[in-house]
């Protein structure tokens, strides 16, 4: 059980959270422009890194705000959260 | 014989107060503050259990949780028995029963023993190499080797005891109360921490609370003196939590740690009753110090594990604490100094100390000196290479050592003792530190992986001798200074102690010892509990085995309930020394949670019964339970499923229920149903984005069933929305998707659509549903809300009104999910109860029937109405379910349009949703069903059935299923295979019932 | 009027724990990202919306607890508020706010049910299933938390010292409640 700083609430424990997968996927602004190949990269194509991983969490039994978390999966440690529509802080 | 195992000379065990145990039904007797082994020992009684495989006799070996062959079953009763239990933990309380364990028909002759004598033919992998082939048999091998497999017996019966859980938070947790820990604890109040110290004894100090030896000085005071005043202070601090009997079971990231505190196990039996038996604390420290200690190491040597071979530092401990000789006629065995000290407290209490073979050429140090003044004999550079006796050992040979201690030298002498003390080392323990995520250093002087302080994770550190340092003056002064740093303190008490201690001079490690006989013709064991020996790791080694973590699973060293507490080490030796390899670059098998085996209880705490699950309750419930509802789980929700009467069955109540609602009125508490709030000026914008079909125009009062995606284009929900006014709507959702569809929506506002201004709020439990339908609703209805215009012309089909019921606000909307003639009444939860009673009352002339879950499938069924989450599962698009007419075609967009048109999802040949009928219109189909078209083998399958009913209202067998390329089967036959026949059934429309909804408007 | 009826229909008193539902109560939730939206809600119920997370702000009549960066909770002090009262303020909200697009306002009244928790065990038993660290709410008036209690969500208001009001789904309360009951005899 990690502890999450949600940007809202501050630092919570991680049973109040949920997550939402790779952060920075945007929808495309017009999906019929797009080939299936196209849209299938959108729709189904995720990274799954050991090590850095930016991810998307909610913050589901608190503020209900989604929010972007920097985490290194092969150890947990979490090295920067940030809003929704933010740069990433750290690359 | 039970009292001059005794002596009496200690404040740790009150002998005033007798308490009487059962071993193996035999009555015996201890004192207040035993053990069972401990009580055991001065019953003179050392075997007590067989080993795993070769059913050979075993006795108490240590005084702790590495126990491997002391294990018990303890409790008689079949649901509280509990097997695998350490004797060595058990602290003795009256009425105890205890049973030895893998042994048949009795401990003293057990018919397993034959393995033994057959142990040449049994090696690493024996049940691998031989129930390998032929294949076909392997079911009836595995009969035979389950039986033979694991330890104990299992409770039979549900757990009556009570377990519990409990948070906490704190600046400080201490793990382990000795003395590194109790330093490490004193100096984190002193600075006003929040400190949280547990040790999994009764009682603190460690193993330096029973050092009484005038060796061993701090400010001139025997350590046991100066620690015991150290800790008589402890009770007195505001901001330290104790927990005695508490284990940390493990070491999470982010300093969070599980703990199994044991509150009743050493209660007498009748004063346990109703209370928590243990509590899983769940610890997030700010500080972790782990101060866990270290355990002492047997030694390698053939036939080392009969009963009365014991840990040298644990007969000190059952002599000093315990006050109880675990021989008559003791000898020692030792790598280093720690032997002496045992010794030394044996001659003290009178013990005679027949030899002490220490494998050094030179040990001068002060306790060693000491020893050799006390006239007691020691062989230096002397090796054991074998013991005998078979229920108790009696005696051991001993050889010198060659000089580079691959071989013995000489001739053999044998030493006539009753209890052989070993000592091979010290091993700190680590577990924790590498459960966090901390990696280990190998330090070669002494073969101990100790913490490395560069590869520890933050705000922890080790201490102590769980940290290598073995020496008192070491243990406190690195641990005052270390500490110092950690928590970042001042001058304290603890600096410039002044310590006296001896020191070891001379180290020496051979974790194979030699013997004069060939390897193949001895018995040096590694792990007592699993009965894997050094030869089998070293077969594993000639078998092409080189990684430690298979070597582990092939000799199963280290994989029994104490996890190799004491295998391990030597294991990684005897791997590093036949490869040739650095034991520091060999690794460690991965330490893994929990350290001591946890009870299911204790995992699950108060989750059980009732509290298994969330019970969820609509506001109408107590009227169902009154009216004797049979209740059905949706999702947590407790629904009513249908209503019996005079003893009807289900079948029955429901043929009863559906035809009542066709022909006159049925009641429904559709409370469950997902309601969202949606507000804000582009919420027009926002259904139409989130739904298939368009939403801008739907007029102010009105109602749309809508459909709504994944992105992949299949079904994922789906409701009908309510225009409140211009920017303010109501969308239901599926009683199972509602908590799943609010955060989806919420996902898509806050991270791809940020620039509409909609605001969502659920209001599922604000207001309470009943839907009333057939011919007669409008009349009830009227009755109950007698102001209402229910014209046609003023309230058609898919609108909405608002009301009052007695100045309370109430929302009208005349939809249907049966076909009939509907009305649903929204009204706030708290006065819900009493609307339902006054639709009954008003309804009680037209015979209104409540009906459930089932009845409600039935009727939609009828009407070919889907459920999503039963007629679909996420694998249909709304084409598939011949749902084309609900897509927006003109829509620019909408969640998962685009992949409408996937060549995955334009496939023909998908599965599609039909209607089914049975050729035998009596025949219900069985949900789940299969669907084929000929029983030729290989017999294709073409779909499954969904649903499934008898209907009163069309007199026949009714069904959905989903069809490989059902479209366009209509009319032709397939057949249900089940166990017993065949069923013959036609694929039709979805639609049976009232196809030109007529009596929408009935 | 019609029958008011409330899922716990009783008051448990323990050692040093003191459990009740409260009710009725009106409470109205609140969202809006605009700028006009506190000023206005500060002209109807004379007390503004917290801004700072985990936090409220309140008077006599009135609780306005933060809920997230753009929505609060109002819930009144007074269990006599008449259904009329009650639906004034619903609407004058509704109007000036959701009527406006200044935000949304919706009536939870019967959404959560606030049961009053207090005696000196409170946090002691609300951390047997509860992740979230109490040393700092304790310790300040009018804190607010959202998080879970035996894996159920709930909105937990500290009034005074050792005394809090707890809100939980209506759906869910009876099974809470049963939970709190249980635990309150290990405490």
């Amino acid at each position: 059980m990690f502890i999450i700083n949600c940007p809202y609430c501050g630092e919570r424990d991680q049973s109040e959270f949920s997550c939402g997968g790779e952060a920075h996927i945007e929808r495309p602004k017009q999906p019929t422009e797009l080939s299936d190949d196209q849209w299938a990269e959108y729709l189904f194509m995720r990274k799954n890194i050991k090590g850095i991983q930016f991810e998307r969490w909610n913050h589901i039994h608190g503020c209900r705000k989604w929010f972007n978390v920097v985490r290194d999966t092969s150890n947990d440690k979490i090295h920067a959260v940030y809003k929704m529509g933010e740069r990433p802080p750290i690359k | 014989m039970i009292n001059n195992l005794r002596i009496n000379k200690n404040n740790f065990i009150d002998q005033t107060i007798r308490i009487s145990f059962k071993f193996n039904g035999k009555k015996l007797f201890g004192y207040k503050g035993d053990t069972l082994a401990s009580a055991l020992l001065a019953n003179n009684i050392h075997l007590v259990g067989r080993s795993f495989k070769y059913h050979r006799p075993r006795g108490i070996m240590t005084c702790g949780s590495e126990e491997p062959n002391a294990i018990v079953q303890v409790g008689k009763d079949s649901s509280l028995t509990e097997p695998n239990v350490r004797a060595t933990e058990i602290e003795l309380y009256e009425g105890l029963e205890a049973f030895s364990q893998n042994c048949w028909p009795s401990i003293n002759f057990d018919i397993g023993g034959i393995n033994n004598f057959l142990s040449p033919l049994l090696p690493a992998g024996f049940y691998y190499k031989t129930f390998m082939w032929p294949a076909s048999f392997w079911e009836k091998y595995e009969f035979f080797i389950r039986h033979s497999a694991g330890l104990g017996k299992s409770p039979t019966k549900p757990d009556q005891d009570l377990y519990d859980h409990q948070y906490v938070h704190c600046d400080v947790l201490v793990i382990g109360g000795g003395i590194s820990g109790i330093l490490s604890a004193k100096l984190s109040v002193a600075k006003g921490l929040n400190t949280m110290l547990i040790d999994d004894k009764d009682y603190l100090g460690g193993s330096t609370i029973y050092q009484d030896d005038d060796i061993f000085k701090i400010n001139n005071e025997n350590s046991n003196v100066w620690l015991k005043k150290q800790i008589e202070t402890l009770n007195k601090i505001p901001n330290l939590t104790i927990k005695h009997r508490t284990s940390v079971a493990a070491f999470h990231g982010y300093n969070y740690l599980l703990a199994r505190e044991n509150l009743i196990d050493h209660l007498n039996i009748d004063e346990r009753k109703g209370k928590i038996r243990q509590r899983l604390w769940k610890i997030r420290a700010k500080k972790v110090v782990i101060a866990t200690g270290a355990i002492e190491r047997p030694l390698v040597f053939s036939n080392n594990d009969r009963p009365g071979v014991i840990l040298s530092s644990s007969i000190k401990k059952y002599i000093d604490y315990y006050g109880v000789k675990t021989g008559e006629n003791i000898s020692l065995f030792t790598n280093n100094d720690s032997a002496y000290e045992t010794a030394i407290s044996l001659n003290k209490s009178g013990v005679k100390v027949k030899v002490i073979i220490d494998i050094r050429e030179d040990s001068n140090s002060i306790l060693s000196e000491q020893v050799e003044k006390s006239g007691i004999k020691i062989l230096k550079g002397y090796t054991v290479i074998d013991t005998d006796g078979y229920k108790r050992i009696k005696s051991f040979d001993v050889m010198k050592l060659s000089k580079d201690g691959g071989s013995v030298v000489g001739n053999k002498i044998t030493y006539k003792s009753d209890c052989l003390g070993i000592s091979g080392g010290w091993t700190p323990m680590v577990h924790l530190f590498t459960q966090s995520g901390g990696k280990l250093k190998f330090r070669n002087n002494d073969n101990v992986f100790i913490p490395d302080e560069n590869k520890t994770p933050s705000k922890q550190i080790s201490v102590g001798s769980s940290n290598g340092d073995f020496e008192l003056d070491d243990v406190i002064n690195n641990t005052v200074k270390n500490i110092k740093i950690f928590l970042g303190l001042d001058k304290n008490d603890f600096e410039n102690l002044n310590i006296k201690c001896s020191k070891e001079k001379q180290k020496r490690n051979i974790w194979l010892l030699p013997s004069n006989k060939p390897i193949s013709k001895t018995k040096p064991f590694l792990d007592f509990q699993n009965d894997s020996t050094a030869k089998d790791v070293k077969l594993a080694l000639r078998e092409g085995f080189k990684s430690i973590e298979h070597v582990k699973r092939y000799t199963t060293t280290g994989m029994g309930t104490d996890q190799g507490k004491l295998s391990n080490m030597h294991a990684l030796g005897i791997i590093a020394d036949t490869t040739g390899t650095n034991m520091g670059d060999l690794g460690t098998t991965t330490f893994r949670p929990p350290y001591t085996p946890l009870t299911f209880g204790a995992i699950v705490g108060r989750n059980v019964g009732k509290f298994f699950d969330h019970t969820r309750r609509t506001a109408i419930h107590d009227w169902h339970v009154k009216n004797k509802a049979e209740f059905e789980n949706v999702g947590q929700w407790k629904r009513p499923w249908y209503f019996p009467k005079n003893g009807e069955t289900m079948h029955q109540s429901v043929q009863r229920e559906s035809k009542a609602a066709r022909e006159s009125a049925g009641i429904l508490d559709a409370s469950t149903l997902g309601k969202i709030d949606i507000q804000g000026e582009d919420a027009s914008e926002f259904l139409n984005r989130v739904y298939t079909n368009a939403w801008s125009k739907l007029a102010i009062g009105k109602c749309r069933y809508g459909l709504m995606l994944n992105e992949d284009g299949m079904v994922y929900d789906d409701g009908v929305t309510t225009r409140l006014a211009e920017n303010h709507y109501i969308m239901s959702t599926t009683t199972g998707g509602a908590a799943n569809v609010l955060s989806k929506l919420e996902d898509y506002l806050q991270t791809e659509w940020p620039e509409l201004n909609v605001y969502l709020t659920t209001v599922t439990d604000q207001y309470s549903t009943m839907s009333i339908c057939g011919p007669n609703s409008k009349k009830i209805i009227k009755k109950v809300i007698p102001n209402l215009d229910l014209s046609d012309q003023s309230f058609p089909h898919m609108s909405f009104k608002n009301s009052k019921i007695n100045n309370v606000k109430c929302r009208i909307m005349r939809i249907s999910f049966t076909g009939e003639h509907s009305y649903e009444i929204n009204v706030q939860s708290n006065y819900a109860k009493d609307v339902w009673e006054r639709c009954i009352e008003a309804g009680k002339e037209f015979n209104i029937t409540p009906y459930g879950t089932e009845t409600m499938h039935l009727l939609r069924a009828e009407k070919g109405f889907i459920i999503t989450g039963q007629d679909t599962d996420g694998t249909l698009t709304p084409s598939d379910l011949q749902m084309d007419w609900i897509i927006g075609k003109k829509k620019y967009d909408f969640i998962g349009k685009r992949s409408l048109y996937r060549s995955d999802t334009i496939r023909e040949d998908r599965k599609q949703l039909v209607g089914l009928l049975t050729d035998d219109p009596k025949e219900v189909l069985e949900e789940g069903a299969q669907l084929v078209e000929s029983l030729d083998k290989p017999i294709e399958m073409l779909g499954h059935v969904t649903s499934s009913y008898f209907s009163p209202n069309l007199n026949k067998s009714i069904a959905l299923a989903v069809v490989r390329s059902g479209k366009k089967l209509k009319g032709k036959k397939l057949i249900v295979p089940m166990e017993n026949k065949n069923i013959n059934v036609t694929i039709t429309d979805t639609v049976f019932y009232d196809k030109e909804n007529k009596r929408l408007n009935a | 009027m019609l029958n008011f009826n409330s899922p716990i229909k009783e008051e448990k008193k323990y050692n040093d724990l003191n459990i009740i539902e409260v009710e009725p109560i009106i409470k109205i939730n609140l969202r809006s990202n605009k700028r006009e939206f506190s000023t206005k809600i500060g002209k109807i119920l004379s007390i503004l919306p917290p801004n700072e997370a985990n936090t409220s702000s309140g008077n006599e009549k009135f609780n306005l607890l933060w809920l997230s960066s753009d929505e609060w909770l109002i819930y009144s002090n007074d269990k006599e508020m008449s259904l009329d009262d009650q639906t004034n303020l619903e609407d004058k909200l509704f109007n000036e706010i959701s009527k406006l697009n200044q935000g949304a306002v919706t009536n939870v009244s019967d959404h959560w049910v606030m049961i009053n928790l207090n005696g000196n065990k409170v946090y002691d038993l609300l951390s047997k299933s509860c992740p979230y660290n109490f040393n700092d709410f304790k310790n300040k008036k009018g804190s607010v938390a959202q998080t879970i209690v035996n894996r159920i969500d709930v909105i937990l208001h500290h009034k005074e010292d050792d005394n809090l009001n707890l809100f939980v789904r209506r759906s869910f309360s009876e099974d809470l409640w049963l939970w709190i009951n249980d635990s309150a005899r290990f405490i």
